[in-house]
């Protein structure tokens, strides 16, 4: 579901930027990436199996 | 490097990221494998990676526009070069088929390093920087692009509530939640 709001998400950052204003894309884009990172976080919870 | 050329290459690079989704639907479609999360949260920034360009077309070329390419393709290569390395061990088959001899998240990784590269090859020139009197109209070239991008995105939101459904996304996916069936 989560990455289904962020693909909505997007596809709303794309519009406003075509139609909005400047300042409204820029923070919605900042919004959008910060969830998208949250979300990452959210899944990267495996361990990784590697030796350095 | 001109005002115009920048920004028919700003087109040029929406026709690249939507080349990019439509490849990974041609996969999810002809070879019936359904993207990951990791693999989602991928498709996710090579959707937003389209934000900076659209911004350029529709109010000219500005480093702030590139700058937000950039944090996305920063991002986008961490998700791609995360799922590397949970594959990166001898004996792991990876996730999913391979294309031309790499996975789709080595060609993800690849993908956002040329896309940071090329907007640091962008930024290098000053004068498409340089404030115009009057705004120049958008061709239809550039407002295709950026329709074709917004489509795809569209596209991918369907898709995914078809896959995912409204639960949370499942780690191996295999069939359409919302249909039911395999893909």
């Amino acid at each position: 579901m989560e990455f289904t709001a962020l693909f909505l998400a997007v596809a709303i950052v794309m519009v406003v930027a075509w139609w909005g204003t400047r300042t409204l894309a820029l923070a919605l884009f900042a919004a959008t990436l910060l969830v998208s990172i949250a979300t990452y976080l959210h899944h990267a919870s495996d361990v990784l199996k590697l030796s350095f | 490097m001109t005002r115009s050329l920048a920004v028919t290459l700003n087109a040029l690079g929406l026709y690249a990221i939507a080349l990019v989704l439509l490849v990974a639907f041609a996969a999810q479609l002809v070879l019936h494998e359904l993207p990951c999360p990791l693999c989602l949260l991928q498709r996710i920034q090579f959707a937003m990676l389209a934000v900076g360009p659209i911004l350029n077309l529709r109010f000219g070329p500005r480093t702030s526009h590139y700058a937000v390419s950039l944090f996305t393709a920063l991002a986008g290569a961490t998700f791609a070069a995360r799922q590397i390395l949970l594959h990166v061990m001898p004996g792991d088959p990876g996730y999913g088929s391979a294309l031309l001899g790499y996975h789709y998240y080595s060609w993800a990784f690849l993908g956002f390093a040329a896309a940071i590269v090329a907007l640091g090859a962008m930024l290098l020139f000053d004068e498409q920087f340089r404030e115009v009197d009057e705004p120049r109209p958008i061709n239809a070239f550039a407002r295709r692009a950026v329709w074709l991008v917004l489509a795809l995105t569209l596209l991918n939101v369907i898709s995914t509530l078809l896959e995912c459904g409204f639960a949370a996304c499942s780690d191996n996916p295999v069939a359409y939640e919302l249909l039911n069936s395999r893909p």
